[in-house]
């Protein structure tokens, strides 16, 4: 297998794009918006990191925020590297392709003529692969919480494979009333903010987020080591509460990038702030790691991204190490494992290997290293 | 890129979904609750293949759909958009495509990989394609599934699939085990990335030393393929082909671009 290395990335988040991310995170100067969502009886205002300007789910405007990533991305391409680059999309996007067809049929006051054309949630990688003149071969996966990241291991597995040179893997979410009501439906939304790892935790708090990595065989400073993606839960929301499946995850990919716990520089969590989730990930942590694991989270900062958390949250560590530092966890008052404490300031850190988690619904569950040598 | 298949399983037709609930349900002792008719058929597939072959808690599962769960997005569609019902947190849960592959996952008692993935144009062909360079790297074997589900009216389904109005579509599940290794294969599927132009494709019909099947998308080309549409068709007729123990080579054409598996059946 060739060796896969991380060559480009972007992001652009409710805080702003790459450059005003990483300052937001810096000076923990963090923009948090509102949104409705209903419940049972009623519709309430919760707290939800959302894109400057306004979002929409129509099929042209989330078209249009993949896309700008992707030109991003793919500008320090030549045309001939764009024809031997795949295109992935990791998302949890409910398909708008199929809602309008849903809706142009079923209901009266809203019938179209009929009209066909081969859509489907793939349709934003596909049309936009074609834009750009990038190799035709596109995928998107959807594995809830851990897509992108999922996705990224895909592109790996073909670049790794010699199939291809490259790959740009994108992460997207935006907001959408009917994931908004669905997790309100759950109870699984904090009505303040984030606390990870927090006793006082009361859920998570949803993002809007795009961001895409360019991998590739050249090699840079950045190399994505592997890791290991299973399905493995005690039921289709949660692992149990001692978190043995996430630390068979953890122990895993470990073992296939031949890589041991003093080797890691620092983890970055997933960490939605859930009751639950929480606790299974910290005792997971337990299991596998000394007290003196250096681990962090970035949800506060940008929300829960759901499908995007994976490439984005790989981008924004990124970031922040290339700018010489492991960000701190913030909203961190007293952890529920007095000896694992999350990084509370940030810390000075050039190089290293990093673990990222990430832990989703449908018993999905992924853990992947980086690791950044400077050359 | 080879692949071989060590066992099979397919279902086609449009569904009564009451029967399928109830053969989960009796025949292999399934809980079939907080599901819906697109897991059902998902999973009842994959019951079908357990029947034939045995299942490693390591084998990893790929599931492919042409546009995934239609199922819980109309249903939900109508009672949260139009009747401004709250949404059920199950219908939620279920919209996620990896729910699907999830309760396979669980029929199955596997415990590893487990991807939900759709490619807008040839979906099943690019899965093989995921398939290989996952084995490629794990020296595992795969199961994959590919599923489309025809809800009625058939016209939301129609919409999506690119096809002419009076097309008639349906439902079917297929799996395939599969593996880089022939040890008890009992046939081999061949593919590449390449996206080949009308001429090329011209010629792999012309050099083709066993029957050629072409999607009714290929309109340029003699269409022999005449039943009821479904995306992930390729997955129907590699099936079939290692069923009959007959060599085909499948076209499937998206826009001008077509792309070819080569099956041999072992005999």
């Amino acid at each position: 297998m060739h060796s896969v290395y991380i060559l480009d990335y972007k992001v652009k988040t409710s805080q702003g794009d790459t450059k005003q991310t990483l300052k937001a995170i810096k000076d923990t100067d963090i923009d948090i918006s509102y949104k409705e969502v209903s419940t049972l009886n009623e519709s309430v205002k919760i707290p939800y990191y959302l894109f400057e300007e306004k979002s929409s789910e129509s099929v042209s405007a989330i078209k249009k925020i993949i896309k700008d990533i992707v030109i991003q991305i793919a500008k320090t391409l030549s045309d001939e590297q764009k024809a031997d680059t795949v295109l992935f999309v990791g998302t949890s996007l409910v398909d708008t392709h199929l809602v309008e067809a849903v809706e142009s049929t079923v209901y009266d006051y809203k019938k179209k003529p009929y009209t066909s054309a081969k859509k489907s949630i793939d349709s934003f990688a596909c049309e936009i692969s074609d834009e750009l003149g990038l190799h035709p071969y596109t995928m998107t996966i959807s594995t809830a919480c851990t897509s992108s990241m999922n996705a990224l291991l895909e592109a790996k597995n073909l670049i790794g494979s010699g199939v291809v040179k490259h790959a740009i893997v994108i992460g997207v979410e935006v907001f959408s009333q009917m994931m908004s009501d669905g997790f309100s439906s759950m109870k699984l939304l904090s009505g303040s903010i984030q606390k990870p790892f927090d006793i006082s935790r009361d859920g998570l708090v949803l993002g809007e987020a795009v961001a895409g990595v360019l991998l590739g065989s050249d090699t840079s400073e950045w190399s994505l080591l592997g890791g290991y993606s299973n399905c493995n839960s005690l039921n289709i929301t949660s692992v149990s509460p001692q978190g043995d499946e996430y630390a068979e995850v953890i122990n895993r990919a470990m073992e296939l990038c031949n890589v041991k716990t003093d080797d890691i520089t620092a983890i970055k969590a997933h960490a939605t702030s859930t009751l639950t989730n929480d606790l299974s990930e910290i005792n997971a942590i337990k299991k596998v790691f000394s007290p003196d694991v250096v681990f962090t989270t970035l949800k506060p900062y940008v929300g829960h991204t759901l499908g995007a958390c994976g490439v984005l949250e790989l981008a924004m560590l990124i970031s922040c190490i290339d700018d010489g530092f492991i960000p701190k966890t913030i909203n961190h008052e007293k952890s529920i494992i007095d000896e694992y404490v999350p990084l509370l300031n940030h810390k000075p850190c050039e190089d290293g290997t990093f673990m990222l988690n990430y832990f989703g619904f449908g018993g999905n569950n992924t853990s992947v290293l980086v690791k950044k040598e400077i050359r | 890129m080879k692949l071989y298949v060590k066992a099979i399983s397919s279902f086609s037709g449009d569904i009564d979904a009451k029967a399928l609930k109830g053969e989960l349900k009796t025949k292999y002792s399934l809980d079939t609750r907080r599901q819906d008719s697109f897991i059902h058929l998902a999973v009842y597939g994959a019951q079908l293949l357990k029947d034939k072959t045995e299942i490693s808690p390591l084998d990893e599962l790929f599931i492919t759909s042409g546009v995934g769960n239609i199922d819980v997005l109309q249903r939900t569609n109508k009672y949260v958009c139009e009747e401004k019902d709250f949404i059920k947190p199950f219908d939620f849960i279920n919209m996620l495509g990896n729910t699907t592959s999830y309760y396979v996952s669980v029929s199955l008692g596997l415990r590893d990989k487990n991807i939900f993935e759709i490619s807008n144009r040839f979906t099943y062909i690019n899965t093989l394609i995921s398939v290989f360079t996952s084995l490629n790297s794990s020296k595992k074997d795969a199961i994959l599934g590919a599923i489309d589900l025809a809800t009625n009216p058939k016209e939301v389904i129609k919409r999506v699939l690119g096809v002419d109005e009076e097309v008639d579509v349906t439902s079917s599940v297929n799996y395939q085990k599969l593996s880089l290794k022939s040890k008890d294969a009992i046939g081999e599927i061949e593919f590449d990335m390449k996206f080949y132009t009308y001429d090329e494709i011209l010629s792999v019909v012309e050099n083709a030393q066993c029957k050629v099947i072409t999607s009714m998308r290929c309109t340029k080309l003699k269409n022999n393929n005449t039943g009821a549409y479904f995306e992930t068709i390729p997955s129907s007729f590699v099936n079939q082909a290692l069923q009959n123990k007959t060599d085909i080579i499948y076209i499937d054409c998206f826009e001008e671009r077509y792309k070819f598996v080569k099956v041999s059946a072992f005999r």
